[in-house]
């Protein structure tokens, strides 16, 4: 029993970043006025005002309106998606494969600032439409516009997951089906979604769960026509009685899990029936493509489609404006060309330690969260116990917290416990949101890791005399460290990417870029946000490319 | 009629050339077995004949009709081959019941419903399935797979029928039992087979003529009987049944006969594979089951130190040194450790 000290205390620290926040919030939510406040008391007070503010109505409608949009387009499109790359000879699929990528790594706000850019009235794209055209045929600041973006930047979710399901789908089934007489398509219709639904199903559920969660579309998108979702809602709360109104805020964070934890409970229903049709077989044929004959420059347009209005139309807004001083009718892009917003960038100290915190956030910060999880993810390996199922569910809680919710929580953690209270103006407190926050997609990855670690080795171990901790000191990490470097990587680049967490937390010392950049937009400054954008597409593009070059699996 | 018609097939994966000129064919109502060890090109020479691998070059003929031509860069698609294919995993749709992985075919076959309900009950009936149409896949047993997999290549009446190691993954005993069956459900619906097997017991069972493939060529092909009694080379030779090999040096050729001779021993064989020169190496042949142990000398009759017996159930297996090498035996008895007599009939040991 000696060894379970160590297991003992770190499933109790876990569980204490988890739900003290979370507690914070449900108290707070249950007072009438913010809990620093010496007249505050329990009451309902604070739903009752937000049920009855027609503007939290109308964003919860808006919400729907937004995943529901999402999962219409994404699922279709992703599962078509995960078809064409896995089983047909679309022309270009090696190329292709690590551009789907990009939405998933890039963050929500500088893929909604470059929509602004290019496509927004006065964007480039706009302006060139409006050169040949006449007029601009679009316009992005709608809510159908923003289901639409929405919808096509997390068609890389849904292809995810079903091509993954996809490609550990036996291909005997499908070749049967072709010797019973099916055509590629007949092949795709009645075996190989028909089996990859649960798949579907899920990753359905998922972007419908992002969808409720999104923060950064809406706010740059949604604001100039006044479309609010539940996440602005709450961020524009901030500011509504001109006090801090914590308890309206908790409030609303309270609706918002109400919806998304049974998202995340049906998610790990849903995830468990995922492999239902898996046939993992140690003899993986040689796949023959299916020929998709002269359908195949029809797909291929589709997709490069696809692509440019998802990747293109918004990185090369971002990557022009970054360089140049304007844009509008009539200007000649010559005239324009400048470096002014780089110097401008390097010139503010803020600025500066915003980029140098997130490399490091990054870097190191990274590299102590897969510590972190790695010691969780050990808590539960090869164990059954009541322990390990509490983990189970407890690393899913976070999933259910959206970031922004979680960043004010850790907020309220910190000023809640004066002993807490210096550490605020620290990077650490970024950085233990950002670990929590992630606690269950890192732990996918680290367990994965471990899963692979034949439990014959370890039981060879401990059948010559080692602890329980000496095989995870003497086996099971060193045969995982190469996994655990390439969860480092991802863990990376999604610190990289993260911004709403970090805009409650956002102070002198504690700048990250994404937080910035919320912070930049909403005072109007697009030139900065240019330019920290670009830099923010570079890191992730780092990370990427670095995860590419030595094969990391990108998707577990 | 010849069903099937395969002409000087290569195929590789790449670098790596998996058939290199094979022909074949398959006549009406006969059952043609591939047979060879793993990576010979079995199963590759029947996945092309399906459609699902690409050949090099070569030609295929389905009821005398072209459906791969390298020279023409002319193919036919999988599906529209119209054979019937019994995958080795059964590869059965899990998503759909018996009746519908069955009755697949036939539906896009637009056959009216009426009759996809008549000849799918009819081809469950024939395989001993008639209750089981209702049922998932996952449901079945391992037999019952089986036999599903191969309504579901049968019911749509395809020219012929090929099998990818159809017993292999059924456990032993029922493997006996599902080869009679097999082969009384072949002949009981005048089927055209091809069936890839790496099992010589399977193929002799089986089938009536067998292709013996080695390293992406036909080593030898003929009738069990042919295969099993008259190899040609000594991997034919070996490949069927169970053997004793036997090296020594040639030291006189007469009348189609070779005497083998090693340290202290020297043994007749029929001469096989072309002949030997007096002096150099050769290899002989001669299966267990015509190793005789004798009472004392007497023609092609070698005197051993016997190592052990082993009881088999309904024989016993000895076990001899003859030098470096060792010689297995069949018997009826026990026999004691020491010294005993060997007959290897002259006639029963070739050498190659």
């Amino acid at each position: 029993m000696r060894a379970s000290l160590p297991r003992v205390s770190v499933i109790g620290l876990t569980a204490l970043a988890v739900f003290l926040p979370l507690g914070l919030i449900f108290y707070q939510s249950m007072l009438n006025a913010p809990f620093f406040m010496p007249n505050k008391t329990i009451g309902a007070g604070a739903f009752e005002f937000i049920f009855a503010d027609s503007d939290f109505w109308d964003s919860f409608k808006n919400s729907l309106v937004i995943a529901g949009g999402m999962v219409l387009i994404a699922v279709p499109l992703g599962g078509i998606l995960a078809f064409l790359m896995v089983r047909t000879d679309l022309p270009g699929r090696r190329w292709i494969e690590p551009l789907l990528l990009i939405p998933v790594f890039v963050s929500p706000m500088v893929l909604a600032f470059g929509y602004v850019v290019s496509a927004g009235p006065v964007g480039f794209y706009s302006v060139w439409a409006k050169q040949i055209l006449g007029g601009v045929p679009w316009n992005v600041y709608s809510l159908t516009s923003i289901a639409i973006i929405a919808g096509l930047t997390h068609v890389p979710h849904v292809y995810l997951y079903s091509s993954s399901a996809l490609k550990s789908l036996g291909s005997d089934v499908e070749e049967a089906a072709r010797m019973t007489g099916s055509s590629p398509f007949q092949v795709a219709r009645d075996v190989s979604l028909p089996m990859v639904t649960p798949s579907l199903l899920y990753s359905g559920v998922l972007v419908f769960f992002l969808g409720f969660e999104i923060f950064g579309l809406p706010l740059v998108l949604g604001d100039p026509e006044g479309h609010l979702v539940l996440a602005t809602y709450l961020y524009k709360l901030t500011n509504k009685l001109g006090t801090p109104s914590y308890h309206l805020m908790a409030a609303v964070a309270v609706c918002i899990v109400a919806v998304t934890f049974p998202l995340v409970m049906l998610q790990r229903h849903l995830l468990k029936n995922a492999g239902k049709y898996v046939t993992v077989k140690g003899k993986a044929g040689r796949q023959r493509p299916l020929p998709l004959g002269q359908w195949r420059w029809v797909a291929a347009a589709i997709v490069a489609l696809w692509l440019f209005l998802t990747i293109i139309v918004p990185l090369s807004g971002i990557a022009l404006r970054a360089f140049v001083s304007q844009w509008g009718e009539g200007i000649k892009l010559s005239e324009v060309l400048t470096l002014d917003h780089f110097r401008t960038v390097f010139e503010q100290p803020t600025l500066v330690r915003g980029i140098v915190n997130t490399v490091l956030i990054g870097v190191v910060g990274g590299a102590l969260a897969v510590a972190c999880y790695t010691a969780v993810g050990l808590t539960t390996h090869r164990r059954n116990d009541g322990w390990a199922r509490f983990v189970d569910y407890l690393v899913l809680v976070p999933r259910a917290v959206p970031g922004l919710l979680a960043g004010l929580a850790f907020l309220w953690v910190f000023l809640f416990f004066p002993p807490l209270a210096p550490l605020r103006g620290t990077i650490f407190s970024v950085w233990l949101a950002y670990t929590v926050v992630w606690l269950a997609y890192g732990m996918r990855l680290v367990s994965s890791s471990l899963l692979q670690v034949g439990p014959e080795l370890e039981e060879a171990a401990r059948s010559v005399g080692a602890t329980r901790g000496q095989v995870n000191r003497h086996v099971t990490l060193p045969l995982i460290r190469f996994g655990l470097l390439a969860s480092w990587l991802l863990v990376f680049m999604i610190f990289e990417r993260e911004y709403s967490t970090g805009v409650y937390l956002l102070g002198p010392g504690t700048e990250v870029i994404g937080s910035l950049l919320v912070s930049l937009w909403s005072t109007g400054g697009a030139d900065m946000v240019a330019a920290l954008s670009l830099i923010n597409v570079v890191l992730v593009a780092a990370g990427l490319t670095i995860a590419l070059r030595f094969g990391v699996n990108l998707h577990d | 009629m010849t069903k099937l018609a395969v002409q000087d097939l290569h195929l590789s994966y790449g670098d790596n050339a998996i058939l290199k000129g094979v022909s074949m064919a398959l006549q009406q109502g006969e059952v043609v077995s591939l047979l060879g060890p793993s990576g010979s090109g079995k199963t590759t020479l029947l996945r092309a004949v399906a459609g699902l691998e690409v050949p090099l070059r070569g030609v295929i003929q389905i009821e005398d009709k072209p459906v791969f031509d390298g020279s023409k860069n002319f193919e036919v698609a999988a599906e529209k081959r119209n054979l019937g294919l019994v995958f080795q995993s059964y590869a059965l749709w899990p998503h759909k019941t018996v009746f519908d992985n069955v009755a697949y075919g036939l539906k896009l076959r637009s056959v009216p419903s009426g009759e996809i309900k008549q000849r799918v009950d009819n081809a469950l009936q024939n395989l001993g399935l008639g209750h089981l149409g209702d049922r998932l896949p996952h449901q079945l047993s391992g037999g019952q797979q089986q036999r599903v997999a191969i309504a579901r290549a049968l019911v749509y009446n395809p020219p012929v029928i090929l099998m990818d190691e159809p017993l292999s993954n059924l456990d032993a005993k029922l493997r006996e039992e599902a080869r009679a069956w097999l082969r009384e459900l072949i002949l009981k619906m005048q089927l055209s087979a091809l069936v890839v097997t790496h099992d010589q017991n399977e193929a002799m069972a089986m089938s009536d003529r067998i292709l013996l493939l080695n390293n992406g060529v036909i080593e030898q092909q003929g009738t069990p009987e042919e295969m099993y009694g008259r190899p040609q080379t000594l991997f034919a030779a070996d490949f069927m049944g169970s053997n004793n090999k036997i090296e020594g040096t040639v030291s006189e050729v007469r009348n189609g006969a070779t005497l083998l001779a090693g340290p202290g021993w020297s043994l007749w064989g029929e001469s096989r594979g072309g002949a030997k020169a007096s002096g150099s190496k050769a290899t002989a042949m001669i299966r267990l089951e015509r190793v005789r142990v004798a009472e004392g000398p007497g023609e092609n009759r070698v005197k051993l130190p016997l190592v052990t017996s082993m009881y088999l159930g309904d024989k016993w297996e000895y076990l001899f040194h003859l030098g470096e090498m060792r010689l297995r035996a069949y018997g009826r008895e026990s026999l004691s450790t020491g010294e005993q007599w060997l007959e290897i009939p002259k006639n029963d040991l070739w050498v190659f």
